[in-house]
């Protein structure tokens, strides 16, 4: 049992979160979890402590959530990686392919776009981490960052190799299919960053409202009436387009991978958001119009 | 504030509902059948030729049959009987006996509870054994891996793939270092909870 003494009525979770630290430092408020019951949920760092049911003395269960890591730097971790892996793979950096090769470039121009897309695709991403994102959550388990780099960077690592490689077939029908790729692509970047700014703009700065989205004026939000997390279903496209850009079958898994645990993602979100709102569209999947 | 550590108060742990003890009984029945129907017959054909000559052979139809339904419960063991004997022919012959001495003892030992005792203490022995069974029959199964090139794809090709069997299978050799100890132990605290259920049991009698 540990005491917190002279808590205001009107103090925060996040408040007392705060105070607990100070008497056991090794607990910083991230790392705490607090519930009125044992077998709870966790009380939000927004909530009163007047308004939960409590008396003049409340007794809460605390637990430790284990080291904890921003979001953010997560985020810029495991995007960074795949970028600068994807350009070592790209100038065919020493020990990775035969000797003969180094600092050698592809003859195939299809190559050189590929390492164009994929590096835009993760600058994209760093920068709508840093400048769009607005997190729900500021940390998560540390461990986490271990599991996401192995996934991102390997997984990269492994793409790269084989589309760098000097032995590399470009697409069996050429120019058209490396068009088309590339159309889808693009239509899909442009879709996915029109999402995050809209849901960016569902939620004003620093706070942690949840709205419903709807479209907006931009055409790539239309996609809203159908769809509950558009950004996964453009996403997917994205990658779709890459792996019919590049030909590679490791595209193809990682698109797959990738697909998988995005659809258990928003299969979730769209349970959320019918949970909480009454008034949720009916019309809308979770990340395929009428199918998913 | 109470606290609580590490996970929140212990939740019961709900058992296999009726249909799924069901199953698992008829499965390991016809496993345990099924392995037994192989040993029996291993041993009819040997006894018939007077050598090991050609064992395999004999008993491939129950043989495929059975791997196909073990592969619900334990994949390496299906990716190395399946895998490695079905093409490498000079390791066969050693595979057999570890492997399937310790299929028949964990299947049968599967059906009924009160054999857990047994069971338990048993695998203590058969563990290591099996594991190093499969260790060596991957380690002298690698030569002929890597000169006939089995189940390996090379570049140049359209789809810009490529994997190497032999590769693979040193890293699945190398994985059983992490992997086994953490099975080991956790048999052995499974053992514990098992058996000293049993014995407060017998307390109360």
């Amino acid at each position: 049992m540990h005491h917190v003494h002279g808590v205001e009525p009107n103090a925060t979770i996040g408040e007392i979160k705060s105070m607990f630290h100070k008497s056991h430092p090794q607990w910083y408020p991230t790392r705490q979890s607090i519930r009125l019951d044992a077998k709870g949920k966790s009380l939000k760092d927004e909530d009163v402590l007047q308004h939960l049911p409590v008396g003049t003395t409340a007794t809460f269960y605390f637990r430790d959530l284990g080291a904890q890591i921003s979001w953010v730097t997560v985020f810029l971790t495991e995007y960074m990686g795949p970028l600068v892996l994807y350009l070592m793979f790209y100038f065919r950096v020493p020990f990775i392919y035969a000797a003969k090769y180094d600092f050698t470039t592809s003859k195939h121009w299809v190559v050189h776009l590929a390492c164009m897309c994929h590096s835009f695709h993760f600058v994209k991403r760093l920068l709508e981490t840093l400048f769009v994102h607005r997190f729900s959550h500021g940390t998560m388990p540390l461990r986490n960052i271990f599991k996401n780099c192995t996934y991102y960077w390997g997984f990269a690592a492994w793409m790269a190799y084989y589309i760098n490689h000097p032995l590399y077939t470009p697409p069996i029908y050429g120019e058209q299919q490396i068009r088309l790729a590339l159309v889808l692509f693009l239509f899909c970047q442009i879709g996915n960053f029109s999402i995050h700014i809209a849901l960016r703009n569902l939620r004003p700065p620093g706070s942690k409202t949840r709205k419903i989205p709807y479209p907006t004026k931009n055409p790539f939000t239309w996609i809203f009436l159908l769809v509950s997390c558009p950004n996964y279903t453009y996403e997917l496209g994205a990658w779709l387009g890459f792996t019919l850009m590049t030909q590679c079958l490791p595209v193809a898994f990682f698109t797959l991978v990738g697909f998988i645990q995005m659809t258990v993602w928003a299969k979730g979100k769209h349970r959320s958001y019918l949970k909480e709102f009454r008034d949720y569209p009916p019309l809308r999947s979770p990340i395929l119009p009428f199918i998913l | 504030m109470k606290t609580t550590h590490g996970d929140v108060a212990a939740r019961k742990k709900k058992g296999p509902g009726a249909l799924a003890t069901a199953y698992l009984v008829i499965y390991n029945v016809v496993m345990t059948a099924g392995w037994l129907v192989i040993a029996v017959g291993l041993v009819r054909a040997y006894l018939a030729r007077g050598s090991y000559h050609g064992l395999y052979y004999s008993i491939e139809k129950p043989l495929k049959f059975f791997q196909t339904g073990a592969l619900l419960e334990v994949l390496s063991r299906v990716f190395l009987t399946w895998a490695v004997t079905h093409s490498v022919r000079e390791v066969r012959r050693r595979l057999l006996f570890y492997f399937h001495f310790e299929i028949i003892i964990g299947y049968s030992f599967n059906t009924s509870s009160w054999l857990n005792p047994l069971r338990y203490t048993f695998f203590f022995a058969l563990y290591p054994m099996g594991v190093s069974g499969e260790l060596l029959t991957i380690y002298a199964a690698l030569p002929h891996v890597q000169k006939t090139g089995l189940y390996s794809v090379t570049l140049p090709n359209k789809y810009n793939f490529s994997f190497d069997y032999h590769g693979f299978l040193i890293l699945a050799m190398v994985s059983y270092i992490p992997l086994f100890p953490q099975l080991y132990f956790h048999m052995i605290r499974q053992r514990k909870k098992v058996l000293g259920h049993v014995e407060d049991y017998s307390k109360v009698e």
